[in-house]
């Protein structure tokens, strides 16, 4: 998504009021010409505001609330919804988390103890986002209100990847908070969307042995289906190369 | 104009066979290297000057612009094979390769030979413009020469295009997908090539650019497939090299 310059231009004066531009870009690590290309243009990203936000310690939510498409994150957010914040731990944890579970051990001894979760996002976290969110009609009603058709919406879902409008946009259509869709693509962390600490563990843990295997199953799954596509596709590949290359 | 174009596109086949011998001394995969050589033959033959020379030397009765006619059988033949085979697409290779093509391939074979020698062909001239011009049988016979000397590759040029619009719309690479719009580009050019007959005298401009832009589009497909591999194999290496430290 897009912000309008002078709205940049105005937020800006706001967190950083005597700084230089040369300044804002040195302290925020954006490069210059990137910065003066985006003004010149009118156009600031999404990215840019984020990264300038944490330079100043401001927290990008609030950060993104200025501005008026992001007008939604402004005040008090609605906490993540329990399938949400499962969605954004990675297979590999899931897996070691079903591992650790007596359950998983036929004499009933819990394996060893899981390390921390890695950080959002992981790389499958958009599509798991929209996944655990999806009441069957969420995609249908996410195109109708954006005007993004369906298999444009499913290509970046497959890419790990979200705008920032398409993420609100989603949010809405499934009546969750905004956030959640900017921490699966990366926009922001968990701590920054004002998630508790431990929230994803919480919910790790309260999950019941069947449904963390069950989820872990449907995971591997499609993961396997990915892999063996790639596997396919370098095989077609391989094929054009031994024949024609 | 015209002049340019043929000479372009015989220097264009050219350079790439020549750049395709050290792979052919190395002794891997040769037969794009045959298939751009006699692409490069069929070019020659092709141009007023080299096709005198060359006929002279058979016996000036345009038996050259016999040979033509099977070196671009051999090499649609030959190009069809590996394309196929490349990309996978079994019923299209058992289309030219089974009982089907060898079929067309005679019976196209046998009525161009029996059309030539029912002509009066002496007298070396490239397309046979001088022997049509001599009166009206010729003419009606060199109509029909030239419809049965595209009839093979046109049979081919359709047999791989579902193949080639599969490929287009796949995952492959986009160096590879774009070649494989280029060989379908190139396939309907030759198709097209049917409709002469029906196209007044006058245009004759557009037979000479529909044959040179299927020409070229079949040489600049194949050398980027060459291509993908040469990047592919590149990046394979840094990737092994940076595994390595």
């Amino acid at each position: 998504m897009i912000l309008p310059a002078k709205a940049f231009q105005r937020w800006l004066q706001g967190i950083a009021p005597d700084a230089s531009t040369a300044d804002v870009c040195r302290v925020s690590g954006i490069k210059r010409t990137t910065l003066a290309q985006q003004l010149v243009r009118g156009k600031v990203s999404v990215t840019t505001v984020v990264s300038i936000a944490r330079a100043y310690n401001v927290n990008p939510v609030a950060a993104l609330a200025y501005f008026d498409d992001f007008r939604e994150l402004a005040g008090p957010l609605p906490p993540p919804t329990r399938c949400e914040l499962i969605s954004q731990i990675s297979t590999p944890d899931l897996l070691q988390a079903a591992l650790a579970r007596p359950a998983m051990d036929t004499v009933g001894k819990p394996g060893p103890q899981p390390p921390a979760l890695s950080p959002t996002p992981h790389a499958t976290s958009v599509k798991n986002w929209v996944d655990a969110i999806d009441d069957g009609e969420v995609r249908h009603r996410v195109s109708a209100a954006t005007g993004v058709a369906p298999q444009n919406y499913s290509a970046q879902l497959t890419a790990n990847r979200l705008s920032p409008e398409l993420a609100l946009a989603t949010s809405r259509a499934a009546g969750v908070g905004p956030t959640g869709g900017l921490v699966a693509t990366g926009l922001i962390t968990e701590e920054e969307a004002g998630w508790p600490p431990g929230a994803r563990q919480a919910a790790l843990d309260s999950m019941s042995d069947g449904d963390l295997t069950t989820l872990a199953g449907d995971r591997l799954q499609s993961l396997g289906k990915v892999l063996r596509r790639q596997e396919q596709d370098q095989a077609q590949t391989e094929k054009i190369w031994e024949n024609l290359g | 104009m015209i002049e340019i174009l043929q000479w372009a596109t015989l220097a264009v086949c050219g350079l790439t066979a020549i750049a395709r011998v050290p792979s052919l001394l190395r002794g891997e995969n040769r037969s794009p290297f045959y298939i751009f050589a006699l692409m490069t033959l069929a070019i020659l033959l092709s141009i007023e000057a080299p096709y005198v020379v060359i006929d002279q030397a058979l016996g000036g009765i345009n038996l050259a612009n016999l040979l033509l006619r099977f070196v671009i059988f051999a090499t649609i033949f030959f190009l069809g094979i590996r394309v196929t085979k490349g990309f996978g697409a079994e019923g299209a290779y058992r289309l030219i390769t089974g009982r089907a093509g060898m079929i067309v391939l005679l019976a196209i074979s046998v009525a161009m030979v029996a059309v030539f020698f029912l002509m009066d062909t002496a007298g070396s001239s490239a397309g046979l413009v001088g022997p049509a011009r001599r009166d009206a049988r010729n003419a009606v016979l060199v109509e029909y020469y030239g419809a049965a000397g595209r009839a093979y590759p046109s049979y081919i040029s359709l047999v791989l295009l579902p193949a080639m619009v599969r490929a287009v719309r796949s995952r492959l690479p986009i160096l590879v997908r774009i070649a494989a719009g280029l060989l379908a580009l190139g396939g309907i050019a030759i198709a097209l090539s049917l409709l002469f007959p029906f196209i007044p005298r006058s245009w004759d401009a557009v037979e000479f650019v529909v044959n040179y832009t299927a020409v070229l589009c079949f040489v600049i497909g194949l050398a980027l497939i060459w291509a993908a591999r040469v990047q592919s194999s590149k990046s394979v290496r840094r990737q092994g090299t940076s595994t390595e430290k």
